[in-house]
């Protein structure tokens, strides 16, 4: 049944994701409704959550916040639009992807108009999001069942109705974009940056009064406009129809294009609109001369450089905007957890001390550094195993190079990228705090922020050790489904008295609190002291493993 | 001359399924080898085997004298290796990519690899995914080269490749004989080893069926003989015949198919003494001889085809 059209077959290929980010984002929908019963216990509780979400307008309009809808539809403003990450994702290989892998030549080869296949699989990627959008729907609704939201049935699905339009425009775009770049890679990275900026162009009208006229060029605004957990405030139709007839004349345009165009190429723009093209001078073309050729070393380097730098910006900006921010809202932040016992005591046991200091509550938020740092370490590693299924540690090993020398090396320019990322984030947060005049300890600074670096050695070494035997797929999986396990030890297990030895199960316990408490020099050991260990069993497996694809 | 490369029972099994299985063959200095044999008949693995890629389960492979698995990064100073299917940086340059590569091989000499890049036709200025796949191969074959190996080791090199730049690879490979240096190729493209190659070895399943020179190979005495009569076909004159496997008689009642091994010269006089209108005798080509150890693979009806196809008569008798 599934291999009967174009339309079933892109389905299938789109089953785990959908499974995956429905579920997912679902369960997410889930945690924070389930956490407003404790945030509003009190009066005092309700007004410091009411205050403090008037204090971050810039993420969502605070709407009712003291209501579970209201609560999680500001709590989530526009991170909930992670989502649109996989229809750009999609729709950037939808056809580009396609003449990338030279599979949309055999599709094409088919009695089928260009048009025809284009639709169906734009079709698939709209079924998939509706999925998405059906499972987030039915657990909000569960989660508001449980905590007597009210909101009913028909509020949740519109919810997810919402957040699948917004995606749908993304997607829509970034088959748009794709028509344009010879890459599919090009293509999400363009869109994924023009998400980024539309999010900021709708925040504009919230932090600066008078520019409602500039957020309306962003799609993300129109989303804003419903908010179909709130029954007080209900759902725009109209946006709704801008959002959709937005995707239809993107979807639209790209299908046109795609039609007319050569199939391998981008759409041809007109000369002035081109960059000027440098006539190829082969006999010029060698020596290249390049710092990044001269070794393993400098060339994984050079691979790693745009995703350390974007990486470095995400890890450094939060830690800076945090260590910012918690002084100027150090006070409603203080009332809301002190009046809330659950985030009190996480707090006082993840965060390493009471609630009264800024240290405190700022070193609760720095345990998502090392998360951060390992979910890069994850991609990274991910990466390597992905180097040898494609084949491309064939000809590397084919030289006179020791195949240990080869993993070091590039276990070498990852560990670079990680001290770098750590040397920044540091750089940054110290910048932030003498800028906002957040009193914070130096070396207790240098420590939560560099500490996180044998966090990301340590799941990388993992990632290059499971590569031994793991396909990346299977790798990528397992790593990822580790640090969330971590992650939850660490998060939830002081709520629900886990037993000391799963706690040290997590690294994020060896991390500790060394913006409060200072470096733990032998939990830090112990955890590179793991990570070497990893590693030199990755190396032993893969000095005598067959290489192959 | 001395083997430059020497294998042993050399055995490698992925799991349940085939992989190669008690392969030996020695390579002399100085020669160019040919690995003939179908897709999955076992060529790559025994390629990737050499090259250290793979670990044989059982058997010796040495590369002038050096184990190929415990010495391989000494071999690898001696080896230019091109794989089957080429997987390079696609955001590099064919320039930055021979580069890279040139530094990992410790330099290489720029005017000798410029002259290849021309040889070849080769522009290095564009990025490897934009390159066709003939000229993602003439990367792999420059970079093969460029280093002036001692011993060349190609798998299936001219995939791709169009018949001029075919043509100038095979000038290359002469050239890199004549200079004393060895290759060893595979290839399924039968021509291109019979023009090239000075031995060549046949793998079946994972097995070495024969190994021989390429005029030793051919020299096999098994002929097909086509005789047509003025008169009715006299078959029983020549089933009694030494070295006549098979006879068979044409519809047409006068002509007479025979196959024979080893020296023609009972089947001419017995052939003599009957008015005779035609007499053709053909000698096997290498392709014949290849398709002969596949016969019953399941190919014969493609094999049947191209032996038709390659048939050349040597003589024509009136």
């Amino acid at each position: 049944m599934w291999f009967t059209s174009v339309f079933l077959k892109t389905l299938r290929d789109y089953r785990i994701a959908i499974f995956g980010w429905g579920l997912g984002l679902g369960l997410l929908m889930f945690t924070v409704l389930s956490a407003v019963s404790s945030l509003v216990a009190t009066p005092e509780a309700r007004a410091s959550l009411v205050s403090l979400a008037g204090s971050f307008a810039w993420i969502a309009e605070p709407v009712k916040v003291d209501t579970a809808g209201g609560y999680a539809t500001w709590k989530y403003g526009f991170t909930i639009l992670v989502m649109a990450l996989w229809p750009i994702l999609a729709g950037s290989r939808m056809l580009r992807g396609e003449e990338e892998g030279g599979s949309l030549n055999v599709l094409l080869s088919l009695p089928r108009s260009r048009s025809r296949v284009a639709l169906q699989k734009l079709a698939a990627m709209w079924a998939a999001l509706l999925g998405m959008a059906l499972l987030i729907g039915l657990l909000t609704y569960g989660a508001g069942r449980g905590v007597s939201a009210n909101f009913g049935l028909d509020g949740a699905l519109l919810f997810g109705l919402n957040l699948a339009l917004i995606s749908g425009v993304f997607g829509s775009l970034a088959l748009f974009v794709s028509q344009f770049t010879q890459e599919r890679r090009t293509a999400s990275g363009i869109t994924g940056g023009l998400l980024a900026l539309f999010i900021v162009v709708d925040m504009i009208h919230r932090v600066i009064p008078g520019t409602d006229w500039l957020s309306r060029l962003s799609p993300v605004y129109y989303y804003n406009l419903s908010k179909p957990l709130i029954p007080s405030y209900g759902t725009d139709p109209v946006a709704l129809l801008v959002m959709a007839v937005l995707s239809v004349l993107l979807s639209g345009a790209a299908i046109w294009l795609f039609a007319r165009r050569d199939v391998g190429a981008p759409v041809a723009l007109p000369r002035w609109l081109s960059l000027p093209r440098r006539a190829p001078r082969p006999e010029a073309a060698l020596p290249v001369n390049a710092w990044s050729l001269r070794s393993i070393y400098t060339r994984s380097l050079a691979r790693m450089a745009v995703p350390t730098f974007w990486w470095t910006v995400v890890i450094a900006g939060f830690a800076a905007w945090m260590v910012f921010i918690v002084e100027q809202t150090e006070k409603q932040l203080r009332s809301l957890y002190e009046s809330s016992p659950i985030l009190k005591d996480l707090i006082n046991k993840v965060g390493g001390g009471d609630i009264t200091t800024n240290a405190s509550l700022l070193s609760f938020l720095f345990v998502f550094l090392p998360v951060l740092l390992m979910a890069f370490a994850v991609t990274q590693a991910s990466r390597w195993a992905a180097d040898e299924e494609d084949g491309l540690h064939e000809l590397v090993l084919a030289t006179p190079q020791p195949r240990l020398k080869v993993l070091l090396m590039r276990f070498g320019a990852l560990t670079t990228a990680t001290v770098i990322i750590g040397v920044v984030t540091l750089a940054l947060t110290a910048l932030a705090a003498a800028v906002s005049g957040l009193a914070l300890d130096g070396g207790n600074l240098v420590a939560a922020t560099l500490s996180m670096i044998p966090l990301g050695l340590l799941i990388a070494a993992v990632g290059y050790l499971l590569s031994g035997w793991l396909r990346t797929a299977v790798d990528t999986g397992l790593l990822s489904f580790l640090l969330v396990a971590w992650f939850v030890i660490t998060f939830i297990g002081p709520e629900l008295n886990f037993p000391g030895a799963v706690m040290r199960l997590s690294p994020f316990y060896y991390y500790g609190t060394p913006l409060v408490n200072g470096l733990p020099l032998g939990d830090m050991l112990l955890v590179l002291a793991v990570a070497v260990v990893a590693l030199a069993l990755a190396s032993l497996r893969f000095v005598r493993k067959d290489i192959g694809r | 001359m001395a083997a430059i490369i020497e294998t042993r029972g050399l055995t490698k099994r992925y799991g349940a399924a085939r992989g190669i299985d008690d392969v030996t063959f020695d390579v002399s200095e100085g020669e160019v080898f040919g690995f003939l044999g179908p897709n999955g008949a076992g060529k790559t693995t025994t390629i990737r085997v050499l090259m250290a890629l793979l670990r044989a389960d059982a058997g010796t492979a040495q590369i002038a004298g050096l184990d190929c698995w415990q010495q391989s990064v000494e071999i690898k100073r001696l080896v230019g290796y091109l794989p089957g299917e080429l997987a390079l940086d696609s955001n590099l340059t064919g320039g930055q990519i021979l580069e890279y590569f040139g530094h990992l091989r410790g330099g290489v000499d720029q005017t000798y690899l410029k002259r290849l890049i021309d040889r070849l036709g080769l522009d290095p200025t564009r990025k490897f995914r934009q390159y066709s796949s003939g000229n993602k191969r003439k990367i792999g074959i420059v970079q093969a080269f460029m280093h002036r190996p001692r011993l060349l080791i190609l798998d299936e090199p001219t995939n791709g490749l169009d018949p001029l730049n075919q043509q100038e690879f095979d000038r290359m490979v002469r050239e890199v004989r004549d200079d004393g240096r060895t290759v060893l190729l595979s290839s399924h493209i039968l021509t291109e080893v019979e023009q090239t190659c000075d031995r060549v070895a046949i793998i079946r399943e994972g097995r070495l069926v024969r190994v021989g020179g390429v005029a030793e190979l051919k020299d096999i005495k098994r002929h097909d003989v086509t005789i047509t009569f003025a008169g009715t076909a006299p078959s029983d004159a020549f089933k009694a015949l030494d070295g006549v496997d098979q006879v068979e008689a044409l519809p047409d009642g006068r002509t007479l198919r025979l196959v024979v091994s080893g020296g023609l010269d009972g089947v001419i006089k017995a052939a003599a003494q009957h008015p005779i209108v035609t007499l053709t005798s053909q000698e096997p080509s290498l392709e014949d001889i290849f398709l002969r150890y596949y016969e019953g693979d399941g190919q014969t009806a493609g094999s049947q085809a191209a032996k038709e196809a390659s048939k050349e008569a040597s003589h024509v008798v009136h």
